[in-house]
């Protein structure tokens, strides 16, 4: 898909497969692209080229009652009550009033909100607001859940709780697409990612498959003594400390073995591991280059 | 359909559940009923008691007559004077003295003196604490007015009876011919419901058009309108809301007209001037085209009003957009003469069959003459299509505006986004 806002391209040639069944997370730094992608999915804007298919289908108005949506601008009416506005939204998704009814009382249960059931919205903290508009996200039990930076403005709790609920619906053979420029949030949670920057895709596919592409050039000691001579050991490009450790960043097609041998010739090891490189890692290279 | 009626519902609860609903609805009826009935309830203690006059007849001639007269003058059907003789002729003076204490103490409430020549000069003069209860005073005026008539009339030897029948008024009424050939009396109601639809419109509008269009700009300003777009079309969120913000302010006129018939009952009931008041004579074809006028212009308008809230992010941005809107309206109002004049002429057809103006004239020209069915049947048809097109285009226009946030549209952006959408 391409999108663009009076001259400036804020999506270019974005192509991305969203695999069933999966926990899928686009990541991308703030003004990537990523809000305008969910949204023209959305169909609340028209991509000025391109198609998108959901569930295997060409998109259209009843592939979207099959999908969850939660805007990252999130909303609900602030003077209706709580519990017929989130039957209400599972209505106009196609979902008969009494069966609503039925599934909500279980997920303000689980989230905490059974006693602000009668409230208006505009009583309910803004921490309440978001995890209502979670359910209101649910109640119409989607196939597919489009979630736009769904752990921004949570507190620990409230993120702990937002990822279970996420596990699970996968557990239930769910396809869940969320949106993050947290990398460390996407890192625990999704199978597969798409990296997109300035509109445009960097890096598609399962996280495993994604981190093998990437060499493992990172090395992280613990020790006593002396370490200034590591930042001159050949095939050694740089060193951060970090107090109780230090990170070494390794040369292209250089050996750890070298560097542990090296190493524990003249200092006394409590930690060699060559690390996994990190998404963050990973984003940096993928935009480095 | 069934996916139209959970907005409509939420639409028509949010307003009917609201405190300035609630307000409006209850108030005006109560203000009403405070302005209707008060005076009414007041007259009637006015009225209660009936008038003690002290009769002092100087002409010698007339006394028995107007004493007769008056006593057969009634007020909500009791007499309404109690008349109290008091002897002329020479003591003329100490009597009018003594007549004056009596009003002086409340013994009175006036008293009446007919003059030596009262009949040649057609006077007489009637004292009294309070002169300006207009209702009574008219009363004493017509009773001794005919006594006197009818006293000159036997003086030439006529029967004032006989004169009385003779000199009956003209009751001219006017008798419109429907396109039918059936005749139906008309008293000026036709005019009075165009007045009445006209300022149905304009109340509509004002009120419940805005009630639209905040309706409208409330969703954006919670950000609750990317939940709404992504699970419905705009135009199906535009017509629940037409809908159901229609459904309430209908509502709320039927509260009003319960209460006003209510209140009509009773003001009625209190007062018995009101009694004689009847509603306007209407057929079932105008009242029938009332209904359905009035609907055309809601949803017309009201439309109109979503279209501009779908372009604007404040209420305040919306007040400049707002007065076109109303243009039509007035355009509407001043063609009311012309129309009248001449319903049938090209200029009146033409200017009804415009969507704009077809609510108030061409129901206009349904209650003044009956034009042919195709142009009634064209004009519902042509505004139907304005709505459903006007629709349309808000939901174009909304498209584009929910994300666009900063300045307000001018005109030609808008129609920009109209195209472009």
């Amino acid at each position: 898909m391409t999108k663009s806002y009076a001259g400036h391209v804020a999506v270019k040639d974005l192509c991305l497969t969203v695999p069933r069944g999966c926990i899928f997370g686009l990541l991308g730094p703030n003004g990537a692209g990523k809000t305008t992608t969910l949204r023209m999915v959305m169909d609340i804007l028209g991509p000025d080229s391109g198609t998108i298919e959901i569930l295997g289908r060409p998109a259209d108005r009843a592939a979207l009652d099959r999908i969850g949506y939660m805007p990252e601008e999130r909303g609900l009416y602030p003077r209706m009550a709580l519990d017929e506005q989130l039957v209400f939204l599972a209505e106009i998704k196609g979902t008969p009033r009494a069966e609503a009814r039925r599934r909500l009382p279980a997920w303000l249960e689980r989230m905490g909100l059974a006693e602000w059931a009668p409230r208006k919205v505009i009583e309910l903290s803004k921490g309440m607001q978001q995890k209502a508009q979670l359910v209101a996200t649910l109640l119409h039990e989607p196939e597919v859940l489009i979630l736009d930076e769904p752990m921004s403005g949570l507190d620990p709790l409230g993120a702990d709780l937002v990822r279970g609920v996420l596990l699970e619906q996968r557990r239930q053979g769910r396809t869940v697409v969320l949106s993050s420029h947290q990398m460390e949030t996407v890192e625990r949670l999704c199978d597969s990612i798409g990296l997109i920057n300035h509109g445009e895709k960097l890096l598609e596919g399962a996280i495993s498959e994604v981190k093998s592409r990437y060499a493992k050039n990172t090395v992280v000691l613990s020790y006593d003594g002396d370490g200034s001579f590591l930042a001159g050991l050949p095939g050694v490009r740089s060193v951060n400390h970090f107090g109780r450790y230090v990170e070494v960043r390794m040369a292209e097609g250089a050996d750890p073995q070298a560097l542990l041998q090296a190493a524990s010739a003249r200092l006394r090891l409590s930690r060699f591991e060559v690390m996994e490189p990190s998404l963050h890692d990973i984003f940096v290279a993928a935009v480095a280059s | 359909m069934a996916r139209l009626w959970p907005v409509v519902r939420r639409e028509y609860l949010e307003r009917v559940r609201s405190r300035a609903f609630l307000i409006a609805t209850v108030a005006a009826p109560l203000l009403l009923a405070a302005v209707m009935l008060l005076p009414a309830v007041m007259m009637n203690q006015q009225y209660g008691r009936p008038l003690r006059v002290g009769l002092l007849d100087a002409s010698g001639s007339l006394g028995g007559a107007v004493a007769a007269a008056l006593a057969q003058r009634k007020m909500d059907g009791a007499a309404r004077f109690v008349i109290e003789t008091a002897s002329g002729g020479a003591r003329a003076t100490d009597e009018a003295a003594r007549l004056k204490r009596d009003v002086l103490s409340g013994r009175l409430d006036g008293y009446l003196y007919l003059p030596a020549d009262a009949l040649e000069r057609s006077s007489a003069e009637y004292f009294g604490r309070n002169v300006s209860n207009v209702a009574d005073l008219r009363l004493l005026d017509q009773a001794v007015e005919e006594v006197m008539i009818a006293r000159r009339l036997a003086g030439q030897g006529l029967d004032p009876g006989h004169v009385k029948r003779l000199t009956r008024r003209l009751d001219l009424k006017t008798i419109r011919i429907g396109a039918s050939g059936g005749e139906r009396e008309d008293r000026g109601a036709s005019a009075l419901l165009s007045i009445i639809l006209l300022m149905m419109l304009y109340t509509t509008v004002i009120m419940w058009g805005q009630v639209v269009m905040t309706s409208v700009i409330e969703e954006k300003t919670s950000r609750v309108v990317e939940v709404m777009v992504s699970s419905m079309p705009s135009a199906r969120l535009f017509a629940g809301k037409l809908l159901g913000v229609g459904a309430a302010g209908l509502t709320q006129f039927l509260v009003w007209a319960a209460a006003l018939a209510v209140i009509g009952v009773f003001a009625a009931g209190a007062s018995g001037t009101l009694a004689g008041v009847r509603l306007p004579e209407a057929g079932p074809l105008v009242l029938g085209a009332l209904v359905v006028f009035f609907l055309l212009g809601y949803f017309f308008y009201a439309a109109l009003f979503a279209a501009i809230g779908a372009a604007v992010n404040t209420p305040q941005e919306a007040q400049t957009l707002v007065f076109p809107v109303f243009v039509p309206l007035v355009v509407g109002t001043m063609c009311f003469p012309l129309v009248l004049q001449s319903p049938d002429s090209p200029l009146s057809t033409v200017l009804s069959l415009l969507p704009p103006l077809t609510p108030l004239l061409m129901f206009l020209r349904i209650t003044v003459l009956t034009p042919p069915w195709w142009q009634i049947a064209l004009s519902i048809v042509l505004t139907g299509l304005a709505i459903a097109a006007v629709v349309w285009c808000a939901a174009r226009i909304h498209r584009v505006g929910i994300l666009m946030y900063g300045k307000r549209p001018t005109f030609p952006e808008i129609l920009r986004w109209v195209r472009h959408a």
